[in-house]
Parts: structure tokens; sequence; C-alpha cells
């Protein structure tokens, strides 16, 4: 006999095996709660995946429309995106002994109109590139694959990129077709195709210049400048050379931001939250369920270590556990998200063309979307299965096949009532102060009731308990002490579903105040008896306006009183993108009025028409870092210049961007810029508005790019929408609570499991069948108002503290009570708990007594 | 020579004022080779000591040694590996994990002690044609009677050929008929391979065929019979009952 090791080194390999084969057969043993713990990982990881499937192909998209047109050595463009007087530029340039050749280009990229030529097809979104046909073959070469280049002279030609043709496939060498320009519709002859370098480039028409300045009106302007360097030259030298010659108004390479990037970011962060939130409560579910499944499998645990398994051991098959079902629900939840990714491209799709166009989205495949979620699920679940897994590790092989003492427990619950107690008042203290803190304050508030509540399970079922014992009896009683017999487990239960209620409580709250914020500025905005808009407002970047022909002639129409006129340009203060609106001063309060944040309108649109003022959007004014009173520098086609910030005010198209208002002067000396994207009309007293506006609308016909409303009507509309998309937060803040109804039935069926034997003794002492029922439902029902309770307390003061959080941004919001959220929120959570409670109820009440009596 | 020894061997439980001996004072010596029950009334500290012996416990004070090796001085990593390899438990509830075939369970003390998992599974189907189970191989506990459970579970206590088996109330949840059996089998490994076999019993009829029996009331040693396995049940049920009334 020896007493040598017998330890083979290389044989670890087939103890992790068994491991996992034992694993993998206990899941497989106990497929509900295997499914349900897995379902727990499920819901994070999808939401996580569909947010980095979508994300990246936004932002690239936003990116896309700001790509110029040629793979060229150095692209010179304004600062401000503005379009600039070529001469001085290339004078610049010529000069520069390194520059082999220039040529100066006006582009700009734009939204088609629904009702376009019919030979344009699906094009939605197209690039019109102005050149100079006797100068830009020297810098970049067009590779003609059919007909032939623009002839220098040329006018109302177009050649256009083969990859056009996938969308549009009539237009062909010698199609004409009219497209929508700002002084009208313009008929155009195509006389040429070229293959572009890259097929996903967005469609390019290659114009004349001259064309393409009428067409934008633009009257000899570009807005870049291509740059072909001589053979040899060092790029990097000669940008800096150039750089420094030209000053600061230009930029190299470089393309600006584009402002509505920023409130795409908060909309994903916000889906990023909810994701994190849901995988928080996968790692409680799993957490939970660990731990019983170490309670339920101590006498086979000490088994292993009577029979010389290790702590370490052990400790690896409760973790080996975890893994497999994290890595199966990541799974899973990566291929529910792929269709989540799916469902929400086209809701945002259809969302995006209302307020705002952005274009054909595509999921993207990145290395990022399929990491993450990879990574977190399965670590997620690795996490919470951790302490279960080294407590199992941790039991000396006797206490496995003893039963456990409860009086460790207790202890524990006094400690987690003041350490929770002591983060609920830190929280409350910083939201109270109302200073940025509050969102900290919200999320303490929540992690502070997590905390408390082992300790809080023993008051609370005393306090609820004889609300159940008023419905159910003595079983009341005998569930009371059920619930309180495993304070930890029910902690977990409640806060589960305290986490479910509470994200619907906050949803309530913060949709209310959103809409009441939405609906002010809405009647403030939509004042004016019609609107003609754009296809996309609040962001300019692709739309394409009108010359001041379209309001004269607006103008004249007999019931119109009043025309006011928006103009936008797109610029940069200090490196940050900004958003420029140019409203007429002598007709914009007519039509319009402005939420005034700080200052007044008086002293405002005075102080506007006197100098370079600025009316700066508080959520601007944050991001920006200016205050009521500022001189800001932006960046203009003329080079940098100041303004003042004279009052922080905003509109409903404004309010989530960062916009700045100017004078319509102000923005025609600096920015070039006179082309109208959004007309406001006001009618005389009494006039028709119908048929008014039938009369706009005819006169609307040369284009195809705005469509005229009456601002009430669309006003209605544009909340009802707005409304409407609202359910998807709620959608969302329901699909917390699957984890939490899972998390419910759980424990209620682990309770019974438990308690088999006692469940056979009630039984055997006379309990009925309806008796054991009873109590379970009472059980279920004492934790649903748990949680429920928890849950509206903790919703009502997260969603206080992130209404006074946004105050700092700008949003100034009242705090309504969101009275029928935390009703409908209570209900529904005390319906899921009664709901999670049948088949666990069901299931004890049918246990046979002899069986029952004899369960192991 | 002694295999296992123990010295002032005692177990206190309760409160310092009120104290519950488990064990108390208690010095024993076995004989590599031979065939011990330890029996006694209920309470008497039986199921202590075993656990005590095999290192499943800790004791309050005193010392156990296992061949050369004192258990009080081992890492609880040292005593795992001092349990995998040179002792077997046999359980009154088998303590088989239900969701691995028979000959997974009798092989796992070798794979917990990483032998690939091919010779460790050969190995097992040997352990387990010695207790007449080799056509049960591939069943689940749950598809075996209890007689045949806890032949699982002797295959498994003796798969690492431990110095010595410690058995709990092997024979306590089986029939007459495959306690007997039971017995044989143990007595016969004892026989065959000079193994040390611990067993803790209130069955006189078990007890009868140990070499030796240690009585134990109250936590100390009340009698120690050696009977070279010539004792009869009637005679030890006497035994006990005397020292149960003393």
């Amino acid at each position: 006999m020896t007493t040598q090791s017998t330890t083979h080194t290389h044989g670890r390999g087939a103890t992790t095996w068994q491991m996992t084969v034992m694993a993998l057969r206990y899941l497989g043993g106990r497929k509900l709660r295997t499914t349900l713990t897995t379902l727990a990982i499920v819901f994070g990881v999808a939401l996580i995946f569909s947010v980095n499937l979508v994300l990246p192909g936004m932002r690239e998209l936003f990116n896309q429309s700001m790509t110029t047109v040629t793979g060229t050595d150095v692209s010179i463009t304004n600062v401000a995106g503005g379009t600039f007087d070529p001469a001085p530029v290339m004078d610049v340039v010529d000069r520069n002994e390194d520059v082999q050749a220039a040529v100066g280009l006006l582009y700009r990229q734009f939204v088609l109109p629904d009702d376009k030529s019919d030979v344009l097809g699906d094009l939605s979104q197209i690039q019109i590139v102005g050149v100079d046909p006797a100068l830009v073959d020297g810098v970049y070469h067009f590779v003609m694959s059919e007909g032939r280049f623009l002839e220098p002279g040329e006018s109302g030609s177009v050649i256009i990129s083969s990859s056009v043709t996938d969308l549009a496939p009539q237009l062909q060498v010698g199609s004409t077709f009219s497209l929508t320009t700002v002084g009208g519709l313009k008929t155009f002859t195509v006389v040429g195709m070229y293959t572009p370098e890259s097929p996903l480039a967005v469609p390019q028409f290659i114009v004349s210049l001259s064309d393409a300045q009428a067409a934008l009106d633009q009257p000899s302007m570009i807005n870049t400048v291509e740059v072909l360097l001589k053979p040899g030259a060092d790029h990097d030298a000669v940008t800096k050379e150039l750089q420094q010659a030209l000053g600061g108004s230009y930029t190299l390479d470089d393309r600006a931001a584009t402002s509505a990037l920023p409130s795409i970011d908060v909309g994903f962060a916000m889906m990023s939250l909810f994701a994190a939130l849901a995988l928080f409560l996968g790692a409680f579910l799993i957490f939970n369920t660990f731990r019983t499944v170490v309670l339920e499998r101590r006498r086979d645990l000490g088994m292993l270590r009577a029979i010389g398994a290790t702590r370490q051991q052990i400790t690896q098959t409760i973790l080996v556990e975890g893994l497999i079902q994290g890595i199966l629900g990541t799974l899973i939840g990566m291929v529910l998200g792929y269709l989540l990714a799916a469902a929400l491209l086209s809701g945002i799709q259809s969302l995006a063309d209302y307020v705002t166009f952005v274009g054909d989205m595509k999921l993207s495949f990145n290395v990022t979307a399929f990491a993450v979620p990879l990574i977190v699920g399965p670590l997620v679940a690795l996490v919470a299965s951790y302490w279960p897994a080294r407590a199992a590790g941790r039991m000396s092989p006797l206490e496995a096949l003893r039963p456990v003492p409860a009086a460790g427990l207790r202890h524990a619950a006094r400690w987690s009532l003041i350490a929770g107690g002591l983060c609920v008042a830190v929280a409350v203290a910083l939201m109270l102060t109302g200073s940025k803190g509050a969102t900290f304050g919200a999320v303490l508030f929540m992690g502070g009731m997590v905390i408390a509540a082992p300790g809080l399970v023993l008051p609370a079922s005393r306090l609820f308990g004889p609300l159940v014992t008023l419905w159910f009896n003595r079983e009341g009683d005998l569930a009371q002490g059920n619930v309180a017999r495993q304070p930890g487990r029910a902690a977990i239960t409640g806060s589960t579903l305290m986490i479910g209620v509470a994200s619907i409580v906050m949803v309530a709250a913060m949709v209310s105040a959103f809409m009441d914020l939405g609906q002010d500025l809405t009647d403030g905005t939509f004042a004016s008896d019609i609107m003609i808009l754009p296809q996309s407002i609040a962001v300019y970047d692709n739309v394409l306006g009108a010359d001041q022909s379209l309001a004269g002639d607006i103008q004249a129409l007999p019931d119109v009183e009043t025309v006011s006129t928006l103009r936008a340009a797109a610029t940069t203060t200090d490196g940050a993108p900004l958003s420029l609106l140019g409203i007429d001063l002598s007709t914009f309060r007519d039509v319009e009025t402005l939420m005034f944040e700080e200052g007044n309108a008086d002293d405002a649109f005075a102080a506007l028409s006197a100098g370079r003022g600025a009316i700066v959007t508080p959520l601007g004014a944050s991001t920006l870092g200016l205050k009521y009173g500022d001189d800001f520098v932006i960046e203009t086609a003329e080079g940098p210049q100041t303004y003042k910030v004279v009052a922080l005010a905003q509109d409903l198209l404004t309010f989530k961007t960062t916009t700045a208002l100017i004078s319509q002067e102000n923005m025609a000396a600096d920015f070039h810029k006179s082309e109208d994207v959004l007309l406001m009309i006001n009618l005389t007293p009494g006039a028709d508005k119908d048929a008014a506006l039938s009369e706009v609308e005819s006169l609307l016909a040369g284009y195809p790019q705005f469509t005229a409303h009456l601002s009430k009507d669309y006003a209605d509309t544009m909340m009802e929408t707005t409304r409407s998309a609202t359910v998807m937060f709620y959608i969302i803040a329901a699909l917390i609570l699957i984890p939490a109804g899972l998390g419910l039935l759980n424990t209620l069926t682990i309770n019974v499991l438990e308690r088999t034997r006692e469940i056979g003794m009630i039984r055997a002492v006379g309990g009925s069948r309806s008796q054991v029922r009873r109590m379970v439902t009472g059980e279920a029902l004492l934790l649903g108002i748990f949680g429920a309770a928890m849950g509206v307390l903790t919703g009502v003061a997260i969603s206080y503290g992130f209404i006074a959080a946004f105050s700092f941004i700008g949003w100034d919001m009242p705090y309504t009570f969101p009275v029928a959220g935390i009703i409908a929120a209570l209900i529904i959570g005390i319906l899921l708990a009664l709901s999670a409670g049948i088949m666990p109820a069901r299931s004890a009440a049918k246990l046979d007594i002899i069986r029952a009596l004899q369960y192991e | 020579m002694n295999i296992v020894r123990t010295e002032s061997l005692t177990k206190k439980y309760g409160t310092p004022d009120q104290p519950i001996y488990a064990l108390n004072d208690v010095n024993l010596e076995v004989a590599e080779g031979e065939f011990l029950a330890i029996m006694g009334p209920s309470g008497s500290g039986k199921s202590t000591l075993l656990y005590l012996l095999g290192g499943l416990d800790r004791p309050t004070s005193g010392k156990v040694w296992v061949r050369d090796a004192e258990l009080s001085k081992l890492g609880d990593d040292a005593l795992s590996h001092l349990r995998r390899t040179a002792l077997g438990f046999v359980f009154q509830f088998f303590n088989l994990v239900p969701v691995l075939t028979a000959r997974e369970n009798v092989a796992m003390p070798l794979i917990l002690d990483g032998v690939p998992r091919p010779e460790a599974l050969a190995r097992a189907d040997d352990a387990l044609a010695l207790v007449n189970m080799a056509d049960r191989g591939t069943h689940r506990p749950s598809e075996l009677s209890g007689g045949q459970q806890q032949r699982v579970a002797l295959a498994r206590a003796m798969i690492a050929r431990p110095a010595v088996v410690l058995a709990d109330e092997p024979t306590g949840n089986l029939d007459s008929r495959s306690s007997d059996e039971m017995v044989q089998m143990l007595r016969q490994t004892v026989d065959a391979s000079g193994q040390t076999m611990i067993l803790v019993t209130h069955d006189p009829r078990v007890a009868a065929y140990a070499d030796r029996i240690v009585f134990l009331k109250d936590g100390k040693i009340a009698d120690d019979n050696r009977l070279k396995g010539q004792g009869s049940p009637d005679q030890i049920r006497d035994q006990l009952s005397k020292v149960a009334l003393a």
C-alpha cells in the first residue's frame, strides 16, 4: 500500500472534463430551472448586442455624409463647413512648390424628396459635386465606364458613378431627369458614367462647377480644394505648411463631426443602461439560483469532499456550471439581439425619417459588437456564481452532511440594514442638494436598497404579513414565517422585483416630465398657422433649402400676412460642433415663441440685431460650457468671429441640440448662407386655413424638398408620434420584469422543493391541498408586495434624481408624481408575483403525502 | 503496527458554561489489517469518532494519526489528498452523485486525483466487478436498488486502494439480505487485501463479523472487545445492552 501521492500532473484535464460533464448533467437534470436562469443572461446580452450592432452603423452613416469626393492627397475645407471664395486659398496652394495641382469643388450631400423623377429610382440621398472639367483631371482622374466626361463650358450635363444604377437602374447615359435645387427643379442629362473608388460611397452626381453653384445658390463659391502633391513630397510637412499659410479658418483632411452625433449617443447610452440593468438582474438571478443549488446539493458536495475533493475542485464544479449557463445565455442572447437589432433598425428608420433624416442604415458586424457580449455575458455569470461557488468550497465535509444553522444569516441581515440605510441616506442627501451628484444619488439609492433588502425582509414581512393574513387566514401566517425564514433569498427575489417595478415607475415619471416639457415647447414652436418643412428638421446638414424667391412668392399670396424663414449653417466653436439657425428678426416673434431659460425676448432680439449675438440652447450652453453674457468665438467662412450669448432659450426643434440662433444678416455675412430651410407663415385674421394651405402647396410644386402643414395639425401629429414612441421605453422597462418574474418563480419553486417534507407533514396532520396551495400563494403575494413597495420607493427616488440632473443640461422639468405609473407598477408587480406562484403552489398541493415525508 | 491512533481525542459542543461532550478523552489504536466495529447507543459519539478519524471534522482537543500523519497538522488540501488516497468512505445514505453513472461515481476519487479518465474508468470497472456490479456500470444511482447503490459506494471507497476504509452505518438503510451481503463483502475485502476497516454500526449481526468491537458511551470508550471474528450476534447484543444500562 503506497502513501505517496498519486497525483498525475497531466491528469488535470480529466478532472475538469469530469466536472464539466457533471455540470452539464446537473443542468440537464433541472431543465426548467436551467432555462429560467439562462434567460437571465439572455435579455441583457440581447440588448447589448443589438445596441452594438446598430450604433456604429448609425455613426458611420452620419460620418459618411461628410465624406468628400475623391481620395486626393490633401483636402482643404472651411472650419465652419461653409463655402468660401476660392481665390485666396488657391493662391496659397499654388505658391507651395510641393503641390502638383489643385482644384476647387463645390459639393453638397442632400436628401431627395419622395416625389422625385421616376428615373431616379430608389435613390434617397445623393451628393452633387461641382467640378471644373478643365482642371479636375490634373488632380483626380475619373475612370469612365461609359459615355464621356464633362466638357468645359457645358451646362445641364451630369456624369454619375456606376454604382448609382444599383438603386436607379433606369438611369443610363442619355437619361434626362429633373433635380431639386435651391432655385426649384432643374433638368439634367446623363452624359457618362464612371467607376467609383469605393462602391459604398454616397451616389455622386458630377456636374460643372457653375451648375453646382447655381443649384446650391452659391455663386462663385466652393467648399473644398483638393490638392495633389508632387511625387516624393512629405505629406505631413506640406500639410503643416499649408495649414500655417491658410490660418485657423481652414481644415486640412479633417471632417467636422455632425451635431446630431451627441444625441444619437445619448439614445444609445440609455439603451446600454437598460442592458446593464438587465444583466445586473441576471446576475442576481444566477446568484440566487446557485446559492440554492449549493444548499440543495450540499450532500453531494460533502461526499465529494469526504472522498478527497479539494475546496478548489468543489468551487470549480459550481463555477463551470455558471460558465456553461453564461455561454449558453450569451449565444441565445446574441441570436435574439440580432433580431432585436433588425427590428430596432426599422423602428429607428421610420421614426428618424419623421424627425431627422439618417439615410439607409446597416447593421455593423464589427469585432466590438461581438466581443462585448461574448466577454460580458459569461463574465457576469461567472462573477454571479463565484460567491456561491466559494461558499460551496468552504463547506467542511461535515457541514455539508448536516443542516445549516440560521444564526449567521440574522447577523448579516442587521449589517446589511445599516450599510444599506447609510447608502440611502447619502443618496437622499445628494438628490436634495440638487447638485450634479443627483444622478449618482439616484444610482446609489438603488444600490442602498439592494444592500438593505436582507435586513428589510423581516420588518416588511411583519408589516405586510397582516395584510396577507387578512386574505389567507392562518395560511398567511405560515407564509409570513416561510418568507422570514430565508431572508437572503427573499431579499434577492424582492430586489429583482424591485428593480423591475422601479424601472416602470422611473419611465412613467420621466416620460410624463418630458411630455410636459415637449408640449410647452411644441406650443411655442408651432405658433404659426402654416409651416413649410424640409425633409428633416432639427438637423439640417443634408437639407436642400430654397432661395428667397419662394418666400417672396408665398408672401404675395392674398391670405398671407407674415412669412418668416429659418436658415441653417454648421460650424465649430473651440473644436466642438455647433449648429446655427439664422432667424428673420423682423418676423420671427410673430410666428414663434421661444422658451427663455435666461435672459428675455426683448433684450435678446434687440441684441441680435445690434451685433454678433447668439441665443444659445440651454443644452448647447452646458455642452459648450457657455453662460449667459459670455463671448465665444465661432469659426466662419470669413474666419473666426466673436459672438455674445444674449440669452439661453430653446424651442422644440432645437432643445436637444447644440444650437445657436443668430440673425440672418450675420449668417449671410459670416457663412454666405441665404438659403431658407424652413418657412413659417401667419395668415390674415379670418382667412380660410385649408384654402391657404392648398395655395401654398401649389407654389411648392417646384420644390419637392418641402412639404406644407397646418402647424397645429403637425404639432399634434408630432406629439402623438412622440407619445407612441415612448411606448418603446415602457416595453423595455417591462422586459426588465421578465427576469424579475423568473426570479420569483425560481425562489418559490425552490422553497417548495426544500420544504417538501414539511409540506408532507402539514398534509399528514390534516392540512388540505387548498391550504397548502394558499400557503405558497400567500408567500408569493408577500414577496410581491415587498418587492413592489421597494420598487415604487426606488423608482420615485431615481426618477427624481434623474430629472433634477437634467436641469444641469438645461432642461428644467418640474417633477410630477407619476400616480398612474405607481399604481400600475404596484399592480403589475403583485400580479407578476401571484402568477409566478401558480405553478409552485400547484405542485406543492399535488405532493403525495408519503413520498413527501420520505423526501430526501 | 498501528495504522490509526488517537490521543486524548475530545470533541465539545455547546457553551463553555454548559459543555456537551460528543467525545471525551478517547485513546484508541487500530492495527493495520484490523476489522474494527464501533458500537454504542444513539448519541454516544460513534459517528463523531469516525468523522474525526477520517479528517472530516476537527477535534476540540487531542490528536489523530493516520499512519505517520498527525491530522491537525495538515492543511485542508493535504487533508483532502489524504482522504482521496489513504482513506475510503462508505456512508449510510450511499451519497452517490445522482447525475453520474455507477462507474463514474466509482472513478471519482481517481479523477479528483488527476488520473486520466479512461484509466480511471477502467479501474472503476474492475472495482465494480469485485462487488459483483460489473453489469451495472452505466446505470445511474436512481436506477439501482439500495443494496446495489451501497455496493457501488463500497467500490468507490476501495478504488484508490486506501489503507483504511471508514464506514458509517453502511447497512443502516438496507434490508437484511442486502445487509448480509454487504458485511460479507466488507469482511472479504479486509481478508483479501489486508486493508483496515473501521465501521460504525448498531447492528450486532454486522458487528459479529468484526475482529474487535469498541463500545462507546457518553463519548468515552466503555468497553473494548477483541472477538477475532468469533463473536455471536446474541453475545454482542447482550454486551451492548449492558454498556447502555451501566
